[in-house]
């Protein structure tokens, strides 16, 4: 990155580029009735949902929507917190050779850490 | 005849539908093609004004759709072109005048009789727009690249859309490319990208076409315009041409870039880095 690049790119947004951010989020409201409580509702259910299989880092999580041509996307960002993941079933009988497995199963998965 | 039916529409008003219907028909008429514009702003009737025909009016739409004349009696012919024609509207009456059912049974007689039928809608969401755009094959939806035009144009492109008519294309008008290449108004691009419809035409903001209406002459006929060019280039991908569309940044002044140089003034346009929340 250059010098000049580099000091472009500290400046505040120009009014044109302002407008077409202030826009998008205007549009978002006026097409979809999309509300900062129903956000939050939306939020709620997700974490709860996904909490029962990941453990989630409930400071960042972040729900918003945006705009891409002419469709409306909800985005959800839903950093998780631990390494190993965790989760039990009871595994379907299929047959003699899977006698050996019945009941309940502990499978834990190694996860690696986001290199970020 | 095979004719289609084109309406141009924006939400808000004063964003140069009257004056786009103008430029566009007369621009088609002179590539030869029959056509018909229509004043469909009942009560604030402007589009004879701008082609210079506002004192020849007798009968008007009203008229034709109550049964009072016959099509042809109300179709003022233009003064240059043979195969131009107004269907003025009505200044005494109101929008509610006519309903859906007689607006359709208009363009299907004027399909008879043009090419193109070209219908000047009213501003805002009501009737009156219901009505312009009910009978129509194809919309044109005019904004100027600031925010409440592109909004009105959105909630328009939404309602086109429940309507069941195929998605619009966009004339930008009134762009300043001065403005533009300061970073002080949103670019064609940043209105493409909020809207995500096809563009038709980039028309820059021109005071030729305020002389051109004083005169009553459409501003495609002045060759210097380069609004009268862009209405012009419309025109001709309207009849299916591929005509590049209008390169209107000119290259940055000297004293633009020795502020660049020096590190004040706007940040360099094109590739943006953002660095700022948003």
């Amino acid at each position: 990155m250059s010098m000049l690049d580099f000091m472009a790119s500290r400046k505040r947004p120009r009014p044109g580029e302002l407008a077409k951010e202030r826009l998008k989020v205007v549009l978002v409201q006026d097409r979809v009735k999309v509300n900062p409580e129903l956000l939050e509702q939306i939020k709620a259910d997700l974490l709860r949902v996904i909490s029962e299989r990941l453990e989630v880092d409930e400071q960042h999580v972040e729900i918003t929507m945006t705009r891409e041509d002419r469709w409306d996307k909800l985005q959800a960002a839903v950093p998780i917190k631990r390494q190993k993941i965790t989760f039990e079933w009871d595994p379907p009988y299929y047959g003699p050779s899977a006698e050996g497995l019945q009941g309940p199963l502990q499978v834990e998965v190694e996860r690696e850490e986001p290199s970020s | 005849m095979d004719s289609r039916v084109i309406t141009i529409t924006s939400g808000k008003g004063g964003v140069g539908k009257t004056t786009t219907t103008a430029n566009l028909g007369t621009a088609l008429a002179m590539q030869g093609k029959k056509v018909v514009v229509v004043d469909s702003d009942i009560g604030l009737r402007n589009l004879d004004a701008v082609l210079g025909l506002e004192n020849r009016i007798v009968y008007d739409l009203v008229d034709v759709v109550e049964g009072q004349c016959r099509l042809r009696q109300a179709l003022i012919k233009d003064k240059r072109l043979p195969e131009l024609y107004l269907l003025p509207a009505a200044q005494t009456r109101d929008k509610n005048a006519i309903n859906s059912v007689q607006m359709v049974q208009l363009c299907q007689q004027l399909r008879q009789e043009f090419e193109f039928v070209l219908i000047d809608s009213p501003a805002g969401i009501e009737q009156g727009f219901r009505n312009a755009i009910v009978g129509a094959d194809e919309i044109i939806i005019v904004t100027n690249p600031e925010m409440a035009s592109v909004r009105d144009a959105d909630r328009i492109i939404g309602l086109v859309e429940a309507a069941g008519k195929p998605e619009p294309r966009l004339i930008l008008n009134r762009l300043r490319p001065d403005m533009v290449r300061r970073g002080d108004m949103m670019d064609v691009a940043d209105v493409l990208e909020v809207l995500g419809i096809d563009l038709l035409g980039i028309v820059p903001e021109d005071e030729l076409i305020i002389v051109a209406t004083n005169k009553g002459e459409p501003v495609v006929y002045d060759k210097r315009s380069r609004a009268g060019q862009a209405f012009m280039n419309a025109a001709l991908r309207i009849l299916g041409e591929e005509i590049p569309l209008e390169e209107l940044m000119e290259a940055p002044t000297l004293m633009e870039r020795l502020r660049r140089l020096v590190g004040f003034g706007p940040a360099v346009i094109g590739k943006r880095t953002r660095s700022w929340p948003s």
